[in-house]
């Protein structure tokens, strides 16, 4: 068989085959046969996704002229973005959220929108009047509107009715301008709390299902003071004032001095989710986000209630969680894109979006239609939903907000674990949030 | 048969064969390796964030880091720790455990086979399941704790612990290479000076002390330039085991968290790559310490 020499030539000729078959083979393999479609890049769990893709249904319904793509982010959205539009692969269309997008703003990766509504009055006006002013705002950065939002993610408190039945606690408050005290609130969860012989909690009065350092600082703003002023780049947060301080220590002590919530080693078996899905806590401090995981539990009996007032304050508030879709800068689909953001952020998706029971909508005639109210039967104070986007304090605008993210979870930490107090936050994490805030 | 005839082959022909053959190789090294060396030195004297032009800032990078970031000094600080913590725990098991399997008896292949098994595993496969042992409430090593009468160490929750399990997990995940080459070693030491060792009355240990562990000593050199270089780039346990901020709070944040929370989250390129080049130097420094001295040795013997 191999009776002639195997020449050089040969193993060379028969490589470079080889290789520019391969070649080949990976362009075509790598071919991108929606090249013209319009890009959306989100971040979603599955539930989530299935329900932008009824958004995106309805809108390609309408308009059937173009197409939708969707690029699904993995667990760092910011990273991924960056990477993408870094490379010259800027989806069209993006999820923007409200503590990261300044950054993106800033460094001109997205379009002012502010563009697209000046051309396009009459959905500007209907926008502006249909619209809560505090979530559109959230994304107006350095005089420009960055992204429309597209659904609250502020944070209020699940209750389990049954565990407050059982204990004989009246029903906590239903609505926004009915207060509850920081002191109602604690003698409750200890009246929820129960342990056994050896004094382990077998049921927690409070579960936290949020990020633990920004809840701290939810409970310092609810104390009477706002995280910053001014809302847009501020140039100091207000984690040296004494209300925020005493607030975020209040959160603290909750699972420190008065074992009503579990420490971090408590939810290392079993997360915050689970203890209160198996009727193990009796208060879950949430977002909307949770809503549908937890209305799956068949046996769960819950509602929603606000989040206790400091004594300090005089009202108590979510926080403007909120996301929004931004069209990149570099997009060569400009009008596209803004006919889907348009689509998405209007009274159209927003209804859609209301009614899919998995976000709260950011246009009045969204939270008040009758198919978010449908989508909510499992619980009766919907005003707390409803009324939440208005009762909403800001968090920080900042381009560099993911520093400011790094110093919280290091400095808050400690105060957490009661291994120093709130106080400390005067000298140490205010100080190095400022030097950040003041030579980003 | 196959016959390849290239005796009568010009020099210069076989020369340009030679350079064809060596120029992918090269042009691979130039492409992904010289290339993005000499791109990150010139980024350390930048400030960039992918987005905007990059701004010479001459050595502000460096100038920042040494005397404006307290957080440099942390992450060396741990960096030390964790290297020192892996590498005296490391080099000891591995002679050790190299010594036990450099013996004759049967089913020692099994055994050989065995220790090798978290070199096989991937960084990340092993941080996760590690994390399931490391568990403060129903973890195995608490749970292990537990039956000798010892109370629940939060492992993974409290800044100091962290860093004793990370370098835990390091020490088990470096055992193998260094016993894989420690082992190669000791099979090239010559029986008869054992046998003769022997016939003078050493003891086992002394023969390991007085024979073994001098006629390694460039295997053990190597393990320990590599263990240092592999401790110094830590990044992805860590990144699995204690997240991207190298929590709790600061107990694991080492070098290689910095220069990824720098470079991806923070998007300051220039300052990754300065911190790199700092990284590279010190790790520089290292070798060539580490050189200087086993050389020194090696005549002294």
């Amino acid at each position: 068989m191999f009776d002639q020499p195997f020449g050089r030539r040969t193993l060379l000729r028969g490589a470079g085959v080889l290789g520019a078959a391969s070649v080949g083979l990976w362009s075509a393999g790598c071919g991108d046969d929606d090249a013209d479609a319009l890009t959306f890049f989100f971040q979603a769990n599955p539930e989530e996704a299935d329900a932008r893709l009824r958004i995106i249904h309805a809108f390609q319904s309408t308009h059937p002229d173009i197409r939708v793509r969707t690029v699904l982010s993995g667990p760092d959205p910011m990273q991924q973005v960056s990477t993408f539009c870094a490379g010259g692969k800027c989806p069209d269309v993006l999820m923007a959220w409200e503590l990261t997008y300044a950054g993106l703003a800033e460094r001109g990766v997205l379009t002012d929108l502010n563009t697209m509504l000046a051309r396009d009055p009459g959905f500007a006006a209907q926008l502006k009047a249909d619209s809560i002013r505090d979530l559109s705002d959230t994304f107006a950065f350095g005089g420009g509107q960055y992204a429309l939002p597209e659904q609250w993610s502020g944070n209020f408190l699940f209750y389990n009715k049954a565990l407050f039945d059982q204990a004989g606690l009246p029903r906590p408050p239903d609505r926004w301008d009915k207060l509850w005290s920081f002191t109602e609130f604690l003698t409750t969860a200890a009246a929820l709390t129960k342990r056994d012989g050896s004094g382990k909690a077998t049921q927690w009065g409070f579960v936290d299902t949020w990020v633990p350092y920004y809840s701290a600082g939810l409970f310092g703003m609810n104390n009477g003071t706002p995280w910053c002023r001014p809302r847009m780049n501020p140039t100091h947060l207000n984690f040296d004032d004494d209300a925020f301080i005493e607030g975020v220590q209040f959160y603290a002590d909750l699972a420190g001095a008065h074992r009503v919530a579990p420490k971090a080693a408590d939810q290392q078996s079993i997360s915050t989710m689970d203890l209160f899905t198996s009727g193990k806590a009796a208060m879950a401090l949430g977002g909307h986000w949770r809503y549908q995981t937890f209305s799956r539990a068949e046996t769960l009996d819950f509602d929603v209630t606000v989040l206790p007032a400091g004594p300090k304050s005089d009202r108590a508030s979510s926080n403007i969680g909120t996301t929004g879709l931004a069209i990149a800068a570099s997009s060569p689909r400009k009008q596209q894109a803004w006919e889907f953001v348009k689509f998405a952020t209007g009274p159209v998706g927003q209804a859609l979006i209301g009614a899919s029971g998995l976000f709260v909508p950011v246009l009045t005639s969204g939270t008040k239609s009758a198919g978010f109210a449908s989508a909510h039967n499992r619980i009766r104070n919907l005003a707390v939903l409803t009324d939440g986007p208005a009762h909403s304090g800001y968090l920080p605008v900042t381009p560099v907000w993911q520093k400011i993210d790094a110093l919280m979870d290091r400095d808050i930490g400690p105060v957490l674990r009661g291994r120093r107090p709130a106080t400390s936050l005067k000298t140490g994490l205010s100080r190095a949030v400022d030097q950040v805030l003041g030579s980003p | 048969m196959i016959s390849i005839d290239d005796g009568g082959m010009p020099t210069k022909r076989r020369a340009r064969a030679g350079r064809a053959f060596v120029a992918p190789n090269l042009a691979a090294i130039a492409v992904f390796m010289l290339f993005p060396l000499g791109f990150s030195l010139y980024m350390s004297f930048q400030k960039w964030d992918l987005f905007t032009p990059a701004k010479f800032v001459g050595l502000a990078n460096f100038r920042h880091l040494f005397t404006d970031d307290p957080l440099f000094a942390t992450a060396l600080r741990n960096t030390a720790v964790y290297t020192i913590g892996t590498l005296v725990p490391a080099v000891l098991i591995s002679l050790v455990v190299a010594a036990l399997l450099n013996r004759k008896l049967k089913g020692i292949s099994v055994f050989r086979a065995v220790v090798f098994v978290p070199l096989a595993v991937s960084s990340v496969v092993t941080a996760v399941m590690w994390q399931f042992v490391f568990n403060t409430d129903n973890g195995l090593l608490n749970t292990m704790l537990g039956w000798v009468g010892i109370g629940p160490v939060p492992w993974l929750l409290d800044p100091g612990w962290a860093m004793v399990s990370l370098c835990m997990i390091s020490v088990w995940k470096s055992v193998p290479f260094a016993t894989v080459v420690l082992l190669a070693a000791m099979q090239g030491v010559p029986h008869t000076l054992y046998e003769a060792a022997r016939i003078d009355g050493a003891s086992a240990t002394r023969q390991f002390i007085s024979i073994t562990v001098p006629l390694i000593r460039g295997a053990l050199s190597f393990v320990v330039v590599i263990t240092i270089i592999n401790a110094f780039q830590a990044f992805d346990q860590v990144y699995v085991l204690t997240g991207g901020h190298g929590g709790p709070e600061t107990g694991t944040y080492v070098l290689g968290i910095m220069l990824f929370q720098h470079a991806f989250t923070f998007l300051d390129f220039g300052y990754a790559s300065a911190l790199a080049w700092v990284m590279f130097a010190i790790l520089f420094g290292l070798t060539l310490l580490q050189l200087r001295l086993t050389r020194r040795s090696a005549l002294e013997l």
